[in-house]
């Protein structure tokens, strides 16, 4: 096997398994889907967990930074593996697909992760900023939403776009469970052609599209953001 | 009776097992212009920043005009000792009165649990407590704070910045016609810019301002709450030389025009300049007050003439 007929076989099956059978608008689909899905929760679940840990209840914070130790502290894929078996035994009752049990372990990895970006993001702005409100009488809501909120998600934004991208690599730990999302598609090749290396290498190429072109496009939406201000 | 701008009882700060304040006392009257001088670390910013809360003391009491901004101090109240579990058994162990307060005083021998001293403690502590006490928020709209960084609101325009405070005031005095009062709260908002010659910045992000801009904006937003008392924490001591002048000029104008205000300061020509009264503080104490004539001409302790010595 040459380096030619490694680029050779590439665009072969580029051709006839990706855009033939379909295969790359499916995987990206289903890729796009679940990181979105799990972005989209996180961020969600993830301000929730920061508000909790930064909150007065010490039992809720002390649960909370468990939870986000656990979660950053073991392997994304032990995670999903749990989630696959555990997510149906709780609901049982809703007939939950794979990728949905998948979804699930997904988006409490990144909310986790999404959790100490906001936290860490509120915490970076100035100290003065909210000592200037308080001595001017403003309640600590008022000061939260109209002062240190505002500052603080120009720090979240750009990280909050990198754990994006972060996801979209990491659904490819879902091909475990055959979802159908992009490293899927390899699996299903190479049943077929028995041909690796240029199967992986098509993957690698289609995720570098995706994650170089979303980066760009954060970087371009941060340039505007800083511009804004 | 009459009643002082701002009082401070009896003030103790430690910052876990670092005692910065310890036990300090004083009383701003209407009009004064009080100047807090000291080393670096003497506890002077902790004094000033204990006066509106921003730091809670650890014992004694802050009144606004007649009102509590503190917790109930039990030290400070002899009647309040007196219902004391702690104490009744002095008395009846064969201790004067005196002696028994006295004793209680500096060992700190109360109960932390205000119900383990008795129900009569509890309720003459609550009693106190509700019949002085205002809210932290509402106390310190009375007494404005201009900080060494500045502090302006880096997400907010010039304009905003003095606008948010009165505006979110209106709101929670639920004013009716808010629009009106926006327009009245904005327009004294230009006016207050105007007297500084900043009103071509109204709409400039502060990250766009100079130093010594700043800082003058900052002072005019304390302004716009029309406070009673202003509380500056060395104001000048971030700016370039050359724009200590402005500032310094503009809490002159206001010193003329009667406002009441504490001011911590490395500025000595300033302080002797425009204070009423300079209170010298160093190791947690204030060690020596008075007139700037006498603190800065005739200094009696020690550590004052050592400190002067080295900043004159």
């Amino acid at each position: 096997m040459t380096i030619g007929s490694i680029f050779h076989d590439m665009w072969e099956i580029f051709i006839t398994y990706y855009i033939g059978q379909g295969l790359l608008w499916s995987g990206i689909g289903y890729t796009l889907l679940l990181s979105a899905i799990a972005v989209v929760a996180g961020a969600l679940l993830g301000s929730l967990l920061a508000i909790g840990k930064m909150s007065r209840f010490k039992v809720l914070h002390w649960i909370i930074t468990a939870f986000v130790e656990i979660m950053r502290g073991t392997p994304a894929l032990l995670q999903l593996y749990i989630a696959y078996f555990i997510v149906p035994m709780i609901f049982s009752s809703l007939d939950l697909t794979p990728i949905a049990c998948v979804a699930v372990g997904l988006s409490l990895n990144s909310a986790a992760y999404v959790s100490e970006i906001i936290r860490s993001g509120i915490q970076a702005v100035d100290k003065g900023q909210t000592e200037a409100a308080r001595a001017l009488g403003l309640t600590s809501k008022t000061t939260m939403l109209k002062i240190v909120l505002p500052q603080a998600i120009k720090n979240i934004l750009p990280a909050l776009g990198n754990e994006f991208i972060t996801i979209i690599k990491e659904t490819s730990l879902a091909s475990t469970f055959f979802v159908g999302e992009l490293m899927t598609t390899y699996a299903v090749i190479k049943g077929v052609t028995f041909n690796t290396v240029p199967t992986l290498m098509d993957i690698g190429v289609i995720y570098f599209v995706m994650t170089f072109t979303l980066s760009k496009l954060l970087g371009l939406a941060e340039k505007k953001m800083k511009e804004g201000a | 009776m009459i009643m002082n701008m701002l009082e401070v009882k009896n003030i103790y700060k430690n910052f876990g097992s670092l005692k910065v304040l310890k036990g300090v006392s004083t009383t701003v009257e209407k009009g004064e212009v009080i100047s807090i001088i000291g080393a670096s670390g003497s506890g002077k910013s902790t004094l000033l920043r204990c006066m509106n809360l921003l730091e809670e003391p650890t014992f004694g009491e802050v009144w606004i005009e007649g009102q509590l901004m503190t917790p109930v101090d039990p030290y400070l109240h002899f009647d309040v000792i007196r219902k004391s579990k702690t104490y009744k058994k002095l008395v009846e162990s064969g201790m004067e009165d005196m002696d028994a307060i006295h004793k209680i005083k500096s060992e700190d021998l109360l109960l932390e649990k205000h119900s383990q001293e008795g129900s009569e403690y509890k309720a003459l502590m609550d009693k106190i407590y509700k019949e002085n006490h205002i809210e932290t928020n509402l106390g310190r709209r009375k007494m404005s704070m201009v900080f060494q960084q500045f502090n302006l609101f880096n997400n907010l325009t010039v304009l905003d910045n003095i606008m948010l405070a009165p505006i979110e005031t209106a709101k929670y005095n639920k004013v009716k016609d808010m629009a009106a009062e926006k327009a009245k709260i904005k327009e004294q908002a230009m006016t207050l810019l105007k007297r500084i010659g900043l009103e071509d910045k109204a709409n400039v992000y502060p990250s766009k301002l100079s130093g010594g801009q700043k800082q003058r904006i900052a002072i005019v937003r304390s302004l716009a709450m029309n406070p009673d008392v202003m509380l500056f924490d060395e104001p000048t001591s971030a700016l370039d030389p050359e724009m200590i002048g402005e500032v310094l000029d503009l809490m002159k104008e206001l010193a003329a025009a009667g406002m009441t205000m504490v001011i911590v300061t490395h500025e000595m020509g300033f302080a002797r300049e425009v204070s009423d009264r300079v209170l010298f503080v160093d190791e947690g104490y204030i060690k020596e007050e008075g007139s700037p004539k006498d603190v800065f001409d005739n200094p009696k302790d020690p550590r004052l003439q050592d400190f002067l010595s080295k900043v004159l």
